[in-house]
């Protein structure tokens, strides 16, 4: 579709006979994209095209109209990236490393050196700015790691599990982070196997399954579509579950509960109404649709 | 006191300004890279080595400066001449330690740290990169190498008794001088980055430096032998090689003292290796970071 700020197109990348991403295609508007998969799902060689450091097999990648394969120094003069593992140097201080990687992204000196203060400043390490990196702790270094990523003024930034390594306060604090870089015009996306960081701060996802696209889409849209309601009837769930499909709702037993296919309001009243002519007892009725794994788990069967 | 003001959100603005490329960031790179060899906006601890060494190489320069000076009045005693600028131009201890330091501290902590992902997802390529490190030593050990022949120089200009025949005298040594340390200066940093971006241990690349370049003099100097016509195994001693350039500088040909001296066309021989060894230094670099693009 034109006008979409990330597009990928049949993107397929092959290392020999091992096929990393097949024929993945996904559009996506600015905002906060998370990218789900588990551990070798393709993400990283993902980022990898995204930042034009490999060529893809077949297929293409667009960033904010600029096509990655034809111009990726182009590309890389808007983008951030922040991998998953340490990747500064130990012996430099945050401040040093942040202007040099600013530099490194084009910005005059003067300008680097001041950019890199405000940006340390704003992720909290203003006070240590000026210490060793190999000094820093665990939070600090992917703090570190976040503002040498978006010192140069990005419009995309690309994250690799931001909040890996992270205590629970840290995680807070980092994802945090991550939500306000919208409100500063950058936008994110942010590679993880924790779906609920994603839940919390990403607009839009993407979820890749041994590199093929599992589903992408707004995320709020992602969980509506796959709301279910789960009622627990007592022991004569087999009766309900018949009742359900005659009247054409998509109904089964889940650990002794009744799960059933929820299209809106009409498929409660339904469902009420089948239970109230079969006299069944009904001890609850609750909202299943709340989770991204969900989304993961029924779309990952579904492309199986 | 007014109590108006603007009042500015530190924590982010958008940058708007000028946005350099591949050259910018080419020469950012080159920057921090001399920045980080000579220790600066690093702990004192970084900086003791370079100057030290840098002092070590400088004091020929000023014993001579210093000779000149104690003996300018006196009657019936020659001008001492305790090192030529020819001679100055030469690899001292001081400068193969030089090298085998910064030469590793420029690359190993890149690939050793995990800092080249992050380097190259700026506008830059794999050659960039190489030329920036490059462009960097060499002009390390240039500065390393002339800096003294400044000392030298200057101080025999003021120690003499005439300066301005001093100057006009030794006009040749104005490009001669810088020629043949462009060409030493080039050629060490090519084969001393090439030999570190082998190994992501700065020890290791430090110590395989100084091994080539003393195991094939060595070795040179045993296929050499005695001979005093000179054989063209004298081209394997890399730690010779940039000698025999800045001997064609300073002489216009091979000097009797070399191993090459008595090799028909070992002027052209000479070069002709030169350019082989920073051809496969070029390569081995090229190779090593190739896969920023693949």
């Amino acid at each position: 579709m034109a006008g979409d700020f990330l597009r990928i197109e049949r993107l397929t990348k092959r290392y020999g006979p091992t096929v990393a991403l097949d024929d993945l295609s996904a559009s996506l508007q600015p905002g906060l994209i998370g990218l789900v998969g588990a551990n070798g799902a393709g993400k990283t060689t993902l980022f990898r095209l995204l930042l034009g450091l490999t060529k893809a097999t077949s297929g293409h990648v667009e960033i904010d109209g600029t096509d990655v394969a034809l111009d990726p120094i182009a590309v890389r003069r808007r983008l951030g990236y922040m991998p998953e593992h340490d990747c500064l140097p130990l012996d430099q201080s945050a401040a040093d490393v942040v202007s040099t990687f600013a530099e490194l992204g084009g910005l005059p000196a003067r300008v680097a050196r001041q950019r890199a203060s405000d940006v340390l400043d704003l992720v909290g390490l203003d006070e240590a700015r000026f210490r060793a990196i190999g000094t820093f702790s665990t939070g600090m270094r992917q703090r570190a790691k976040l503002a040498q990523a978006i010192v140069g003024d990005p419009v995309l930034v690309l994250l690799d599990e931001p909040t890996a390594g992270l205590d629970p306060g840290g995680r807070e604090e980092m994802l945090d982070l991550v939500s306000r870089l919208a409100t500063f015009g950058i936008s994110v996306v942010m590679s993880t196997h924790l779906l609920d960081d994603v839940a919390r701060v990403c607009d839009q996802v993407v979820m890749i399954d041994a590199g093929r696209l599992v589903v992408a889409g707004p995320t709020a849209a992602l969980l509506a579509r796959t709301g279910r309601l789960v009622l627990d009837v007592g022991p004569d769930t087999s009766t309900l579950i018949a009742a359900l499909g005659a009247r054409g709702l998509g109904a089964r037993e889940v650990d002794h509960l009744v799960e059933v296919d929820d299209d809106g309001d009409a498929t409660v009243d339904q469902v009420l109404e089948v239970i109230v002519g079969l006299s069944l007892p009904l001890y609850r009725l609750a909202s299943g649709a709340s989770s991204l794994d969900d989304v993961f788990l029924d779309h990952a069967a579904a492309a199986r | 006191m007014s109590t108006t003001g603007a009042v500015y959100d530190r924590s982010y603005r958008p940058y708007e300004g000028p946005r350099g490329g591949r050259r910018e960031a080419i020469g950012a790179l080159t920057r921090a890279t001399i920045r980080r060899a000579l220790g600066l906006r690093r702990s004192w601890r970084q900086k003791v080595a370079p100057f030290v060494l840098l002092g070590i190489a400088t004091v020929p320069a000023v014993v001579a400066v210093g000779i000149g000076y104690v003996t300018r009045n006196l009657p019936n005693v020659d001008r001492i001449a305790i090192i030529g600028y020819r001679d100055y131009v030469g690899v001292s201890s001081a400068l193969l330690v030089f090298v085998a330091i910064t030469a590793p501290d420029a690359l190993c902590p890149d690939r050793r740290q995990r800092v080249l992902p992050l380097i190259f997802a700026r506008p830059l390529t794999g050659i960039d990169y190489v030329l920036a490190k490059v462009g960097a030593l060499t002009a390390i050990v240039f500065a390393f190498s002339f800096l003294p022949q400044v000392v030298l120089y200057v101080g025999n200009l003021f120690v003499s008794d005439d300066a301005l025949g001093y100057l006009t005298g030794h006009l040749d040594v104005l490009w001669k001088v810088p020629a043949a340390v462009t060409l030493l200066a080039v050629f060490y940093a090519v084969l001393s980055l090439s030999i570190a971006s082998l190994s992501s241990r700065r020890i290791v690349a430090g110590a395989s430096i100084i091994g080539v370049i003393l195991v094939t003099s060595v070795v040179s100097g045993v296929l050499v032998g005695g001979s005093d016509d000179g054989s063209p195994a004298a081209l394997l001693n890399v730690l010779a090689l940039p000698l025999e350039l800045r001997d064609l500088v300073f002489l216009g040909r091979i000097a009797r003292e070399s191993g090459l001296s008595g090799v028909e066309g070992g002027g052209a021989l000479a070069v002709a290796s030169y350019a082989a060894v920073l051809a496969a230094g070029s390569g081995v670099l090229a190779w090593r970071y190739r896969w920023a693009e693949r």
